[in-house]
């Protein structure tokens, strides 16, 4: 009974100070709120679509054969591309840089006018470029420039190249670089349909048909089969997974669920120790020994102190997962699973905020220490990285942290996961209380003996 | 028959090399009475009063409260006394009132009676119009007060002050010490320890003066004074070479002790005031000093102090 009075007595006395309240609480919504935005807010990734201008000069080989650069601006308007290209055709070169060098596109694609006519002229196929790279002899490339020079690119030397030639802001890092994978993409396309029709006419000359005109027939038909097999969808597909411990009810949280996880064990490391530092205040301030000259025994008052910071956490885990679930729309999962990770964190952020303080003789000491042990344990544990995309070195050293074990329960959870997930989290983090709450015991019990 | 028995008790803090701030110290208390522990600061008082409040283990010697040890009975002495410590212990986020509430809840109060027993307390100490405020909304003298009123809601059989009246203004003081003659007419018995010579003349039925950890006397404030005889104490102040003046005066005859010099102020004991003053201008003229002022009191307690240790209360 007198630990619940004393527990209770500490539980208001945090609820009664205002900045307190706003690093639990505040604190971590706000720097989720602010790092969903950023990075979405809604189901998934996104960002805006790139405005990108496109000149197309290319006028074509001549009859009968097809205008090349009608293709790749074709391509680069096609619908599927709307979410990440917004496209808007202009007449010269010098138009589409002024509209990049004003602001008005992040990127120009400049289709020369001898494209379809180099992707024709008889030679020896070569090799694809690269982006970025200047072309190489016969083929089309697609050398990059930064709008900032105001210069167009130079074609590949000693070589009748095509240059699809990129102008960009350089401001700008991710829209062009997307810009730059598309035209990529059209023109590997290009050159493979090149190669597949001076491929075709080299077998049907071989075999002895050497009509001009049905073997450039014969060659327009095979780059047109090309394209139609390339835009239809490639035979082979790389399919990346990262490996996943068991069965899953698979689902997609938002980001910003997932950095309030993070964030939300965080502060309550840093909750926990601003409770937890109550009774070296008290010793300060007398009222400790006061308590101690009471009939209450002193492993009374101790528990009630530590009943308190537990309390503390748990109240403000609860208010942040409601405050995910109300503002984010967060689905943290089965209610069971929920609750018993929400007390495991509680009980160990409670247990190593005890074991910091019981080190500290004075507040400050005990501010000090304690923060920068949470900094480095949210660091190595991955309370700044979300809780996907990690693995390697980086997997086997979080788990050296309880609020490592603590992040990939709520990983399973978030990703919907359940019991089966959130077992071994659970068992660690409280194997991890147990041995946090045991020092800080004996340290206490040496120090009030 | 005594109440509290204290014997031989010693502490050393950080031992082996910290300081002894209690070093043999024995004295009784009997039933119903107020005994003062007298003392300059770091003479060990607190440190006494630490040990009989089962705060600290003394490293040997024992005391018994009602019988029963501070060493092994704790949680029997802790429910016989209340302790007022010397710097107010309260909760400042807290009212009055809550104070009162949760000190009683310490001492295993609960429901109606300890609500009832507030509101006496309350009212003993006259805030019972401020029991809501918030105790950083209080006075210096009125935390004081719940300081106080905090250790006596159990109604304990003993009340331990330390220093109570340190730091507050005359009429808080006042009320306080008209609290503690009314706790101890109530049948509390009372160990107050103070530096203030006037509270434990006014207060106690026996004083016990302690120096650097050692108690050097015990009695009533009769008994103390009559150690110096009729001794005067002569107080002086002198406008230069008070050092040399006070090595001096201490070889004249019939001077029983000379306390050391501060400030140019002096103070010694002389068995014969009326033969021994013209000598004291006498020294002072020689040296080309100035006697600016000059004092002859009476006995008290501070002239005891002065006989037993060769320095003054206050230093």
């Amino acid at each position: 009974m007198r630990a619940l009075t004393i527990a209770w007595k500490d539980t208001r006395h945090v609820y009664r100070n205002v900045a307190g309240l706003a690093m639990m609480l505040l604190a971590p919504l706000v720097l989720s709120t602010a790092l969903g935005a950023a990075f979405g807010g809604g189901g998934n990734f996104s960002i805006p679509a790139v405005k990108t201008v496109v000149v197309n000069q290319d006028a074509g080989a001549g009859a009968g054969t097809p205008a090349a650069g009608a293709a790749l601006a074709s391509a680069l308007a096609s619908p599927g591309l709307k979410a990440l290209l917004a496209v808007t055709q202009v007449d010269t070169p010098e138009a589409a840089r002024t509209a990049v060098d004003n602001g008005d596109a992040g990127a120009a694609v400049i289709i020369p006018a001898g494209l379809s006519t180099a992707l024709m002229a008889a030679g020896a196929p070569t090799q694809g470029g690269a982006p970025g790279q200047g072309s190489a002899p016969g083929q089309a490339g697609v050398p990059t420039q930064g709008g900032a020079s105001g210069q167009t690119g130079a074609p590949g030397q000693g070589a009748p190249a095509a240059e699809v030639q990129i102008y960009k802001d350089p401001t700008l890092t991710i829209g062009p670089a997307i810009v730059a994978a598309v035209v990529q993409s059209g023109v590997q396309t290009l050159n493979g349909a090149w190669a597949a029709a001076l491929t075709s006419a080299q077998l049907a000359a071989s075999a002895g048909l050497t009509d001009p005109t049905r073997l450039t027939d014969l060659a327009t038909k095979a780059a047109a089969t090309f394209s139609q097999a390339a835009q239809a969808g490639a035979p082979v597909v790389l399919d990346a997974r990262a490996p996943t411990t068991g069965a899953r009810n698979h689902r997609d949280p938002n980001v910003a669920s997932q950095v309030l996880v993070g964030m939300m064990i965080f502060f309550m490391l840093f909750g926990a120790s601003t409770q937890a530092r109550s009774i070296i205040d008290e010793h300060r301030q007398g009222t400790l020994s006061r308590l101690f000259t009471t009939p209450a025994p002193r492993s009374v008052i101790l528990g009630g102190k530590y009943v308190a910071v537990f309390l503390v956490v748990l109240i403000q885990s609860v208010i942040l997962l409601l405050a995910g679930r109300l503002f984010f729309g967060a689905h943290w999962g089965a209610m069971g699973p929920v609750i018993v990770l929400t007390l495991c964190g509680a009980l160990v952020a409670a247990s190593l905020a005890l074991l910091m303080i019981s080190f500290a003789k004075t507040p400050a000491q005990a501010g000090a220490v304690s923060s920068a042990v949470f900094v480095f344990l949210a660091l190595i544990g991955g309370n700044f990285v979300g809780t996907v995309n990690v693995g390697g070195t980086f997997a086997l050293i979080r788990r050296f942290t309880p609020n490592g074990w603590l992040l990939e329960g709520w990983d399973h959870l978030l990703f919907g996961g359940s019991w089966d997930g959130i077992a071994l989290p659970v068992a660690a983090t409280l194997a991890f209380s147990v041995v946090f709450f045991a020092l800080a015991t004996v340290f206490f019990r040496r120090r009030y003996a | 028959m005594d109440a509290i028995v204290v014997e031989g008790l010693r502490k050393q803090f950080d031992p082996p090399k910290g300081p002894v701030a209690v070093d043999g110290v024995s004295f009784q208390i009997q039933e119903g009475e107020i005994f003062s522990l007298l003392g300059p600061n770091g003479a060990g008082k607190t440190t006494t009063i630490s040990i009989l409040s089962c705060l600290l283990k003394p490293d040997s010697g024992d005391a018994r409260v009602a019988g029963f040890s501070v060493s092994r009975e704790p949680e029997r002495v802790k429910g016989l006394i209340g302790v007022v410590p010397q710097d107010i212990a309260l909760y400042e986020d807290l009212s009055g009132r809550e104070n009162l509430l949760f000190w009683g809840r310490m001492y295993g109060m609960s429901g109606a009676a300890l609500n009832s027993r507030v509101d006496e307390v309350l009212e003993l100490i006259g805030l019972t119009d401020r029991q809501k405020d918030r105790v950083d909304k209080y006075s210096g003298g009125m935390k004081r007060r719940v300081n106080i009123g905090a250790a006596l809601l159990h109604k304990p059989r003993f009340l331990y002050l330390d220093e109570p009246t340190v730091g507050i203004d005359p009429q808080s003081r006042r009320s306080i010490l008209d609290g503690v003659k009314d706790f101890n007419a109530g049948g509390v018995t009372v160990l107050y320890t103070t530096h203030y010579m006037e509270e434990a003349q006014e207060l106690s039925h026996r004083i016990g003066i302690m120096d650097r950890g050692i108690m050097i006397a015990v009695g009533t404030h009769a008994e103390l004074v009559k150690m110096v005889g009729e001794q005067t104490r002569v107080d002086l102040v002198v406008d230069r070479e008070a050092g040399a003046l006070a090595e001096r005066w201490r070889s004249f005859p019939g001077v029983a002790s000379v306390s050391e010099p501060e400030d140019g102020r002096v103070w010694l004991l002389a068995e014969d005031a009326n033969t021994l003053t013209p000598l004291l201008f006498d020294s002072v003229r020689a040296l080309g000093a100035r006697i600016t002022k000059i004092d002859l009191a009476e006995p008290n307690l501070e002239t005891v102090f002065l006989h037993l240790t060769g320095r003054a209360l206050r230093d």
